[in-house]
């Protein structure tokens, strides 16, 4: 690495970490200033209650802080922060860091699998279709992309598993969190999951890398390395492969970065995967600010950190593109 | 004497009965539980395997119990420590933590309870009635404790709210003194557990470290307490508990019989029922549209339940709703014209009872003589309901009633409440059947309870709340509210929080002085005499099923699967008291 592109790198992460903090601020304020209380849970469930409703929602905001002036709760958040202290998520009764450093690993394998199972696959299916444009297999593989773009998660998800599981009996019909992450049978109680979430995915690579490819096929440098008489196997992966990842290259990181915003949301519930999509929205609902804004002020970095990733991942993809 | 309203609730909320809170359970009776020690050894099952009962009403907050909110909660602590007693399906006291029936003074103003001298911490030391007094007097009643149902454990002393007195007699009993009579007081005082003093005098004052205690946060105290003991706990997905071997009923019958019990979060009723079908858990509830296919799987059994939750069509009184709901006869006729037949069997597909008042059909305190039954036989009658509408002065032009102009009405419920959504439809298609017309408004939940449930009177800088006043009205106008109720089956008069001119929650801002006396008298000395208090349950039940502070709908029942190797299920309201008891074949 030059040192230009140190530089470069060290400039972005400091930018990030700015931008970062900026949406952080902004989602602190947001929360407060709504019209919602995390008590408002509470209030669906009172109906027996003989309690003091007025007296219990006082009560539950006294002991969330958010009973002090919005300038205090920010100035005591962020110092807490800078001790290292993330707060307490009192809608599950741990430590935020606690709650995320636990929770991150389900959303995280279930994403990184779905995406190298959507990768692999639509790159693969996507160049042979280019290649071969307007063969069998290209409307074949375009009916397949269109029908998984337009299946909706779930319905796929509960599908898979009344017919392989309940059916067949091949998987479980639940990700079951008691097996170790790095194990055979963990990745085989994966397999449905990585199906419903990267089916979607795939369709849509297929779709991009086929158009991306038919692009690139038409440049002048595929015109001359076929007069230079090169083998098309060369020709296709070291020269036009490269040129058509730069979209995808974009694409697959921005899908990667939602493992902290919740991406994965909808698969989760379906296979009962306790992932950060279920933490973060069962979070917002419950007017957990501490887990909200942690989430966000960490997606918000983590997104913006693939964001670089991508940027440099085109240097290599592309050796004209230059960071100064 | 009865059952306390959260212990029920827990129970219920264990075998997925109903998800609304509140139910208390009524009985008439006291008896032993202790069935099994009259057993003789050889005929106790076996104890093995793992029972996972599968849910989708959501995970728990916290298991520091004082400081819960939710009902799963509560029902996860209740696993590890059974309280002090429990009710059966016929609503009869079990005795539990307790070593004999509460002892209520003459005059209703003290209460002694006598706890089991074979209770212990989990460090051995032996759980005392000073255990009690503490968590009491120290915990719930201090004032740095977040504690959210305080209220309901003060009188009204000369127009001040206080705490009522309790004190240790000797190393298990105690005493709870009132100045005022309040016979549903019995139910109060066994809801909820104890907390070890010698552990948690430590935290006293402090809330954050209390909060936090890792021994109140992980149960590790819970000793013999409960059939089952604490292991883990990943948020979202699973509450695993492992049997107790030291359990206090279980030392002559080795009960429980479930090596480990773990509670598994699905987030979907598909999942829920695709994994019950599957075998992969033993027990979840079945939404009424999958109860015909669960029967006919030889493998489970489904058992249905009552509950204690039911669906009302709430009126505006208020100012911002339509006038004509002050009158009791459009109430009448607009209740006359909403068939309840038709709502149970398209929206509940037949698992659900016509409701007539507030007080479910298991409760002791039910009756059913004297309720007026409209939406059901010859009092769901559209041409009588536009006939009354004619007589009070509205007129009828080309099918519409006119109020001026044509009468157009206002339904209002959350959304993705699929249930209420299609009340609301019903409703709309019925009373237009009659010349209303209905619009309706699914909204998100903080937006109806904002802008449509709390209220304020106008120009006064007060907070908004859910009853402030007569002259309060809320920011957005409505007419009719669809929402879920709940019933304290064992001491109803909780709802008078919902029907009295005071009440905390009658957001609707319905008045009837007769009701406000009727529930005053519940909390009298005359109430003491059970069929007393039943008569003027009686008189209220009648009152508000003719008043109508709005439509009562239903009660649903509800319907709990089963894999059929699990032995010693007793079907009811109360499915799940005896659950230490139950074991696989």
């Amino acid at each position: 690495m030059t040192a230009t592109m140190r530089k470069y790198i060290i400039k972005r992460l400091i930018y990030s970490a700015f931008i970062a903090w900026g949406i952080f601020t902004v989602t602190f304020v947001l929360l407060r200033i709504g019209p919602s209380s995390p008590a408002d849970r509470y209030l669906a469930t009172m109906g027996a209650g003989k309690g003091d409703i007025e007296e219990i929602i006082t009560a539950l905001e006294t002991r969330q802080g958010l009973d002090k002036p919005i300038y205090v709760q920010y100035v005591d958040y962020v110092t807490n922060l800078l001790h290292g202290d993330w707060g307490w998520s009192f809608s599950t009764s741990m430590p935020v860091m606690d709650l995320i450093r636990i929770h991150w690993i389900y959303s995280f394998q279930l994403i990184l699998l779905s995406m190298i199972f959507a990768a692999l696959l639509g790159i693969v299916i996507g160049i042979y279709s280019a290649v071969n444009q307007y063969s069998r297999i290209d409307y074949l593989s375009t009916f397949f992309s269109f029908v998984g773009i337009s299946i909706p998660n779930f319905w796929l998800g509960i599908m898979l598993i009344l017919i392989f599981s309940v059916k067949l009996g091949i998987f479980r019909t639940y990700y079951d969190t008691s097996l170790p992450v790095f194990s055979f049978e963990n990745l085989k109680n994966l397999v449905l999951p990585v199906i419903t979430l990267g089916t979607g995915s795939m369709a849509a690579y297929t779709r991009y890398v086929r158009s991306s490819t038919l692009e690139n096929l038409k440049k002048d440098f595929v015109r001359t390395a076929k007069a230079k008489g090169l083998p098309e196997r060369t020709i296709i992966w070291r020269h036009v492969f490269r040129n058509a990842m730069l979209p995808i290259v974009t694409i697959i990181m921005f899908d990667l970065s939602g493992v902290v915003f919740g991406g994965a949301y909808l698969t989760e519930i379906i296979f009962g995967i306790p992932g950060l999509g279920q933490i973060s929205f069962n979070a917002i609902f419950a007017g957990d600010y501490a887990v909200v804004v942690a989430v966000t002020l960490i997606g918000a970095f983590i997104t913006l950190l693939f964001n670089l990733i991508t940027d440099i991942s085109y240097t290599f993809l592309d050796p004209r593109i230059r960071y100064e | 004497m009865r059952l306390s309203r959260r212990k029920f609730l827990s129970l219920c909320a264990k075998f997925g009965a109903f998800s609304l809170a509140g139910g208390t359970i009524g009985c008439t009776g006291q008896k032993e539980a202790k069935v099994e020690s009259q057993l003789p050894e050889r005929q106790f099952p076996q104890v093995k395997g793992t029972f996972i009962e599968g849910t989708s009403s959501g995970d728990a907050e916290t298991l520091n119990w004082i400081l819960a909110g939710d009902g799963a909660s509560l029902g996860y602590v209740n696993f590890t420590m059974d309280g002090l007693i429990t009710y059966d399906n016929n609503l009869n006291i079990v005795l539990r933590w307790l070593s004999e029936p509460i002892e209520v003074s003459e005059d209703g103003l003290r209460y002694t309870l006598r706890i089991r001298d074979d209770l212990y911490w989990s460090d051995g030391k032996q759980v005392t009635a000073e255990d009690f007094v503490y968590t009491y007097r120290n915990l719930m009643f201090a004032d740095w404790m977040p504690f959210n149902y305080k209220d309901d454990y003060r009188e009204e002393i000369d127009g001040e709210k206080r705490f009522v007195e309790i004190k240790a007699i000797n190393k298990t009993s105690y005493q709870f003194i009132r100045q005022t009579v309040n016979p549903e007081f019995l139910y109060t005082i066994t809801d909820f557990w104890v907390y070890p003093k010698h552990i948690v005098k430590k935290y006293e004052g402090d809330i954050e470290a209390f909060t936090q205690a890792d021994e109140l946060n992980n149960l590790s105290y819970t000793g013999n307490l409960g059939p089952y003991r604490f292991v883990e706990w990943i948020r979202n997905d699973k509450f695993v508990l492992e049997r107790n071997p030291d359990y206090y009923l279980g030392k002559e019958s080795g009960a429980p019989y479930f090596e480990k019990y773990v509670v598994k979060i699905l987030g979907s009723a598909a999942a829920r029922h695709a994994a019950l079908e599957a075998g992969d858990i033993t027990s979840a509830s079945i939404d009424p549209l999958q109860v015909k296919k669960f029967k006919e799987l030889k493998h489970i059994n489904v058992y249905t339940q009552p509950t204690s939750g039911y669906n009302i069509l709430v009126f505006n009184f208020r100012n911002n709703g339509w006038e004509g709901f002050k009158n009791k006869k459009i109430r009448q006729a607009i209740a006359m014209s909403i068939s309840k037949d038709a709502l149970i069997q398209s929206i509940y597909l037949g698992f659900a009872d016509p409701a007539f008042s507030f007080i479910p059909r298991p409760s002791p305190w039910f009756v059913e003589d004297g309720l007026s039954r409209y939406g059901v036989d010859e009092l769901y009658d559209k041409e009588r309901a536009m006939q009354i509408f004619q007589d009070e002065g509205y007129e009828l032009h080309d099918g519409k009633i006119l109020d001026g102009e044509a009468l157009r009405l206002t339904v209002v419920t959350n959304s993705g409440n699929k249930v209420r959504e299609s009340i609301c439809f019903l409703v709309k298609q019925e009373l237009s059947d009659i010349g209303i017309d209905v619009e309706m408004k699914l909204l998100p939940w903080t937006t109806e309870l904002n802008q449509y449930l709390r209220n304020k009177v106008p120009g006064s800088d007060e907070e908004p709340a859910f009853n402030n006043g007569p002259d309060a009205v809320s920011e957005k106008p409505w007419d009719m509210i669809v929402m879920g109720f709940s019933t304290d089956v064992l001491s109803p008069s909780g709802s008078s929080v919902f029907f009295t001119s005071d009440g905390g929650l009658n957001f609707g801002g319905f008045s009837n002085p007769d009701v406000d006396a009727l529930f005053n008298r519940i909390r009298t000395k005359e109430s003491l005499d059970e069929d007393k208090r039943r008569e003027i349950y009686g008189k209220i039940s009648i009152l508000l099923s003719e008043d109508l502070p709005g439509n009562f709908l239903a009660y649903p029942v509800g319907n709990v699967g089963f894999q059929s190797n699990v032995m010693g299920i007793e079907p009811g309201i109360s499915m799940g008291y005896n659950y230490h008891e139950w074991y696989f074949a």
